[in-house]
């Protein structure tokens, strides 16, 4: 709104200039809040729901809001499996199995680019074709081998199996290709050898990829159930998915109590893609990385 | 129960795709020298109790201690084994249901229980024999594998109605029917008068077994499968009518939403284990003892009623003889009246043994709400499924059958027809696959 003043100038308040949105944007925003929408609706039903009473749990519909809150819920989830110990037993196992596979996984990626070595394609494809072999495939032959080597109920059991994965070798050799032969060579000329080359230049420049790796590494051992079920026989060395399995009954669910541990066992999850979630799109982006 | 098709189909891929590593063993280790391990699968309050007797035995047995372990769901502790049975590393024992055990069979791994039994020192007696209800014993004998007992049950639970009283009171039946015939009558009547579906039933084939039995008929006997029967027809021909006249709402197997129905009152009747009665009356919460009710399912002939044994056993392994002798001792103590009866009044299940119904925890439970009697009395007269190589296929295929009909894509006499041919072709098959192992 503007005004003239007593000397003629012209005073007041200039209002911002609101920019202009076409119809096209609108529905676009529109479509992507829906789609945001849709996504966080289980996460806003699960909260909801964890703090309902077992009857409004039970009711039929998806209400969002309990008609009272129910802090105690979580008070009596969390006492119902040993939750302590199992997120401790979970962050050693998921912990020690990310640093493992980001190892492997960079140690193999990284043979497989920059090293001549005879078989190296063979041994490309067959990591590729460790991709492809489902995990009911390898699920007793790997219980044998865990039962034969006396490892049952140890932590080993939890950890040695997982410790190196064909995705994550394919992820870090795609990451190795989008460093340009010609730095290797170079440093080489330099006198550079390959395990200095690998440190000092090649991880540095694939340290988002490196991140993610480590980030789906650990998301993979925290949200194991059935193979940490089988191998596993008291609290000592179970983890927290197999705290979850207490609230499923033969005769029903005990929907609230189990909204309650999600939750619980969501956080840490949650919280680590947060962390990681600039490498995770930089990496998911710079697939085509040119030298 | 439609879970069960899920946990021993997956089984049964573990255990044919293990075959290969199989090392042929005819004792196992046992999983804990010290302890005989028992692979169970209760929920936090049932497993509270759980440990209780578990101690509770412990600490007079003077055997091997028993270790109880909550090993997943039916279908994760189906896994466990499976992939025991081929490391050669076993619990003492597991909870099975009847098709898991002749798997467990199968590989070598089940122990038969006779020798246990009639054990001078650990066994049975004949008045304790006489005191289990027949139906439940014999649930846990094997035709195919010489009539013998490779599983022993340790609480059961019987088919039963769940009726929605209000709903009902509404419609004007004052009385459970206790006919097909009045049921269906009782459930135009709730439709006339509140416009919602009358029955909320889950596809599930030991359902499917049970309204059968009450027909009067059966669904094997012992030499082929009665699908194409006329109570077979009769129960397939009740759905078909059910659901053109909107009478019927199926409910997604393997989900409770009929138990949800049937409280919240958009349903009047169900047909569920009576080991539900406990989740039900928790579901119902403050209202629940006016609000519900148990009734035994329909019959043709009420003067000779019948009705499907459910509930899972209890399968002791081939591991060394002091595991063995360990959980068996266990079981015996376990299906005792005094410890039967607490199990039975805190879980819903029913004792296996007649005289623990005289037990005061029982008779308290009944006093407090009589229809906790029904399921009781209908233990009398339920009959198990049986329990022949093969029959956890059949059971998919009864199911999808069911869901065929109850979803009014397949006419009754279509589906008859094509669950008689198909199951059949599944048991032929399997008998086929036990005559190979057993040759190999």
């Amino acid at each position: 709104m503007k005004t003239t003043g007593s000397n003629g100038w012209r005073v007041g308040r200039v209002l911002p200039r609101i920019p202009r949105v076409s119809v096209r944007t609108l529905l676009l925003y529109a479509a992507l809040a829906g789609g945001a929408f849709l996504c966080c609706w289980p996460f806003f039903w699960m909260l909801s729901t964890s703090l309902e009473t077992f009857q409004e749990a039970m009711a039929p519909g998806l209400s969002i809001w309990p008609a009272s809150w129910h802090w105690e819920n979580y008070v009596e989830a969390w006492r119902s499996s040993p939750f302590p110990r199992y997120f401790l037993n979970t962050f050693l196992v998921a912990g020690t199995v990310a640093v493992a596979v980001t190892t492997s996984a960079a140690l193999a990626g990284y043979a497989l680019v920059f090293l001549r070595f005879p078989g190296r394609r063979l041994a490309f494809l067959v990591s590729l074709g460790a991709m492809m072999v489902p995990f009911e495939a390898v699920f007793i032959p790997n219980f044998v081998l865990i039962a034969r080597l006396g490892w049952y109920n140890t932590f080993a059991a939890l950890i040695i199996p997982w410790c190196a994965n064909g995705f994550s070798i394919f992820l870090m050799r795609q990451a190795f290709l989008g460093i340009p032969s010609d730095y290797y060579e170079a440093a080489r000329l330099d006198g550079c050898g390959p395990a200095r080359f690998l440190f000092r230049v090649a991880l540095p420049l694939v340290r988002p990829t490196l991140s993610v790796t480590a980030v789906f590494a650990f998301l993979g051992s925290y949200n194991a159930l059935l193979w940490p079920l089988v191998v596993t026989a008291d609290g000592s060395r179970r983890v927290v998915q197999v705290g979850l399995t207490v609230f499923t009954t033969e005769s029903g669910v005990q929907l609230h109590l189990l909204m309650c541990a999600a939750t619980i066992v969501m956080l840490p999850s949650v919280l680590l893609f947060l962390l990681a979630q600039r490498a995770v799109s930089e990496t998911m982006l710079a697939t085509g990385v040119k030298g | 129960m439609s879970r069960r098709v899920g946990v021993t189909l997956l089984g049964l891929v573990f255990l044919l795709a293990g075959a290969g590593c199989g090392s042929g063993h005819t004792l196992f280790a046992p999983v804990d020298d010290r302890a005989a391990v028992f692979w169970d699968r209760q929920d936090t309050q049932s497993a509270a109790l759980m440990r209780e007797l578990v101690e509770t035995f412990n600490a007079s047995s003077g055997l091997l201690p028993i270790r109880w372990e909550h090993a997943g769901g039916y279908a994760e502790i189906f896994r466990k084994v499976s992939a025991g049975i081929q490391a050669g590393l076993l619990p003492a024992m597991a909870v099975s249901y009847e098709s898991m055990t002749s798997e467990y069979i199968a590989a070598g791994a089940a122990v038969p229980l006779e020798r246990w039994i009639h054990d001078p020192v650990r066994g049975l007696s004949e008045k304790d024999l006489a005191d289990f209800f027949p139906a439940a014993l014999e649930s846990n004998r094997y035709a195919a594998h010489g009539n013998r007992m490779y599983s022993f049950p340790l609480a059961k639970s019987v088919l039963v109605m769940y009726c929605n009283r209000e709903v009902t009171r509404r419609a004007g039946v004052e009385r459970s029917p206790d006919t097909w015939k009045a049921f269906l009558e009782a459930c135009r009547a709730v439709r006339a008068v509140t416009g919602k579906p009358a029955l909320a039933m889950v596809p599930d084939c030991s359902t499917f077994s049970g309204m059968v039995f009450s027909m009067g008929g059966d669904v094997y006997d012992g030499q082929r499968l009665l699908y194409d029967g006329p109570e077979s027809m009769a129960i397939l021909d009740l759905l078909e009518v059910m659901v053109r006249e909107d009478l019927l709402c199926m409910a997604s197997p393997g989900t409770f939403d009929d138990n949800i129905a049937l409280v919240k009152g958009d349903a009047a009747f169900v047909l569920r284990s009576s080991s539900s009665r406990a989740y039900l009356l928790r579901v119902a919460g403050d209202q629940a003892a006016g609000l519900l009710d148990i009734a035994p399912i329909p019959q043709k002939d009420p003067s000779h009623p019948a009705t499907v044994l459910f509930g899972p056993n209890v399968t002791l392994f081939a591991v060394p003889e002091e595991q063995q002798a360990a959980a068996w001792s266990f079981v015996r103590w376990f299906t005792e009246p005094e410890q039967s009866a607490r199990w039975a009044v805190a879980t819903g299940y029913i004792p296996v043994r007649r005289s623990a119904m005289e037990h005061p925890l029982i008779r308290e439970a009944w006093a407090q709400w009589p229809p906790n009697r029904v399921p009781y009395e209908c233990m009398r007269y339920a009959r198990p499924e049986p329990n022949v190589d093969g029959w956890q296929q059949v059971r998919v295929l009864v199911e999808r059958a069911l869901v065929e009909v109850m979803s009014g894509t397949r006419t009754a006499r279509d589906a008859a027809e094509w669950l008689q041919r198909e199951s059949t072709r599944a048991l032929e098959r399997a008998v086929r696959a036990e005559g190979r192992t057993a040759g190999t």
